[in-house]
């Protein structure tokens, strides 16, 4: 469905690119995971991949395919048509994506509409409608809310309802539960791992946090500085991981009941 | 373990409120009692907005408890003023979270190590290259670093120039407020590994909050779990794993996500979310999360409890 073919990316006049060589062959329905460190550019990947590069980054080389089409020669047209009905994309902080001096509900109408016609009152029940579906009780009332008047758990189960609103083929996740508290994030976890049993929708999911990736992930890619060093299913990484890298980033995870330091 | 050490800070019953719009009170800390002990760690999680900050600031005396005291070798430091106040602070440190906030950008690092150490007259203006080498070596950096910027650096080195800066003026307590939640992963192990370090060299006691008990559990000799701005379990690091029994540690233990784990099982979490600090239900603070909640649980406050050797827990399971 989504095949990444040797991709590097280059920020503005840079001679080096940002991102080289990257490649990801994905299914429909499959989960990938990609962790890496802070400016490992795990996100530029999957910005890549919705045509969303900051600052004057584009795809110097290698291609990326959607459902057998080129990305790459998209008018800003067919990319308005593409982005938050195909392939959507949830961030680490949903709240920081929503106007914060609107009511959730218009911004929501106002997406909905932008992308089928609908009535007001049509687009507003179909946003009451997916809120409650990922677990936001009496939807009614958090379209009339402000997303400062809602708690983060609550903005980021808002930010899936958006993106999920059209049934996407492809769920991007920026960090979509590093600024979350534990039992939130499994929450959370849980309500993605549920959208692909529901609509069979893929992921794409970025993350510091190796446990969530290898809990979600079908397929790990682990990136530093630009480059896969480590790429395969969730068990060839965990079990045996090709590179060092890979093997200190692992044990570096504090865990319970594991090392302890005194 | 802990009965062999000296008791250097004992905080006593202490309770922090802050006035909310509309006559209402914000109850940050409820009646928490907490020791540290000289060359032990002391970890404290919890969610976000449990109260956690709120209490370690009262420890460093920047917020004053609206209740109890705070014991520094049996002297009441809620009461200081002035000069004995400033002198105070020699004794307890801080480092915080972001290693890049914490410093004033256009000052260079020699002068940042050196700055409290020139205030309470300890050096001369002289010695400031000798000793900013001395400490950045102590931490495990170059001595070169002396003269570089803050924005020179990675936020690993940051954070090593942080923890430079506590030790400074030879502190018995450093305050470690999330210390590590943003750093990598590997770095944050190293990091770990240097507090761990110094605390040996130095017989210096830790106070460390994090939301991530994995980590705290890992070097922490005591661990106290905060739920909106109350103790609920208190127990030996080592002994998270098996042995913590409030059902809110057990939810956040159930809720961590592990490389190591078992990932046929679904994980466990309790599905609501933290009630609002401004309206804590009468009874057990956890009472609407719990599978376990009783009658009584929504009437009476549970107190903290001694069910073995250093572990205390406040719930009315095992009351």
């Amino acid at each position: 469905m989504l095949s990444i073919r040797d991709v590097s990316i280059t920020y503005g006049k840079n001679p080096t690119p940002t991102v080289q060589g990257i490649s990801l062959e994905m299914k429909q329905g499959e989960i990938v995971s990609i962790v890496g460190e802070s400016g490992s550019g795990k996100s530029t990947v999957i910005r890549a991949v919705l045509g969303c590069l900051p600052g004057g980054g584009y795809v110097s080389s290698g291609d990326i395919q959607f459902e057998g089409k080129s990305l790459l020669g998209y008018s800003k047209e067919e990319w308005r048509n593409l982005r938050g009905t195909e392939i959507s994309m949830i961030f680490q902080d949903s709240g920081a994506m929503i106007n914060p001096i609107r009511r959730i509900g218009s911004q929501y109408v106002e997406y909905i509409r932008t992308h089928e016609k609908m009535s007001k009152k049509d687009a507003w029940n179909r946003g009451v409608e997916m809120l409650e579906r990922m677990r936001l009780p009496n939807g009614d009332n958090i379209m009339r809310s402000y997303p400062f008047q809602l708690s983060g758990g609550m903005r980021q189960r808002v930010g899936i309802a958006m993106a999920m609103t059209f049934q996407p083929k492809l769920l991007l996740g920026d960090e979509p539960t590093s600024a979350l508290d534990v039992t939130t994030q499994a929450q959370i976890v849980r309500q993605m791992m549920a959208l692909r049993d529901q609509y069979n929708t893929s992921i794409i999911v970025v993350t510091h946090n190796l446990g969530v990736a290898a809990y979600m992930a079908d397929k790990i890619l682990v990136m530093k500085e630009g480059r896969v060093v480590d790429a395969g299913t969730r068990d060839e990484i965990l079990n045996h991981p090709s590179s060092a890298y890979t093997e200190n980033l692992l044990a570096s995870v504090p865990s319970i009941g594991g090392e302890r330091f005194v | 373990m802990s009965e062999t050490r000296e008791l250097i800070l004992e905080a006593k019953h202490v309770t922090k409120k802050y006035p909310a719009s509309n006559g209402r009170t914000l109850v940050a800390n409820n009646d928490v009692s907490l020791n540290i002990y000289r060359g032990r760690t002391l970890g404290i999680v919890g969610e976000s907005g449990c109260g956690k900050s709120t209490f370690m600031r009262m420890l460093v005396s920047l917020e004053a408890p609206t209740e109890g005291e705070i014991l520094y070798h049996g002297r009441d430091i809620t009461k200081l003023k002035g000069e004995a106040l400033r002198q105070h602070r020699q004794h307890i440190q801080m480092v915080f979270q972001d290693p890049a906030a914490a410093f004033n950008p256009k000052m260079r690092i020699r002068d940042i190590i050196c700055e409290p150490l020139l205030n309470f007259g300890r050096i001369k203006r002289s010695e400031k290259d000798e000793v900013a080498r001395k400490y950045l070596e102590m931490v495990e950096l170059p001595g070169d670093f002396a003269l570089r910027y803050p924005h020179n650096m990675s936020g690993g080195q940051r954070q090593r120039v942080g923890i430079a800066r506590a030790l400074a003026l030879e502190p018995e307590i450093i305050l470690c407020d999330e210390a590590t939640s943003a750093l990598d992963v590997s770095v944050q192990k190293n990091i770990i590994e240097l507090l761990v370090k110094l605390q040996r060299e130095k017989d210096i006691a830790l106070g460390f909050i994090c939301h991530d008990m994995a980590l705290v559990q890992s070097f922490a000799h005591q661990m106290a779990v905060m739920y909106l701005g109350n103790i609920v379990e208190v127990l030996p690091g080592e002994r998270v794993g098996t042995g913590c029994v409030h059902p809110y540690t057990r939810a956040m233990l159930g809720a961590i996500f592990d490389p190591k784990m078992d990932f046929d099982k679904p994980i466990e979490s309790i599905e609501s979310e933290a009630p609002s600090p401004l309206d804590v239900p009468t009874g057990c603070p956890f009472q609407n999360r719990c599978d376990c909640c009783m009658e009584i649980c929504r009437k009476e406050h549970p107190v903290l409890r001694q069910i073995e050797e250093n572990h205390q827990v406040a719930c009315h399971l095992y009351a």
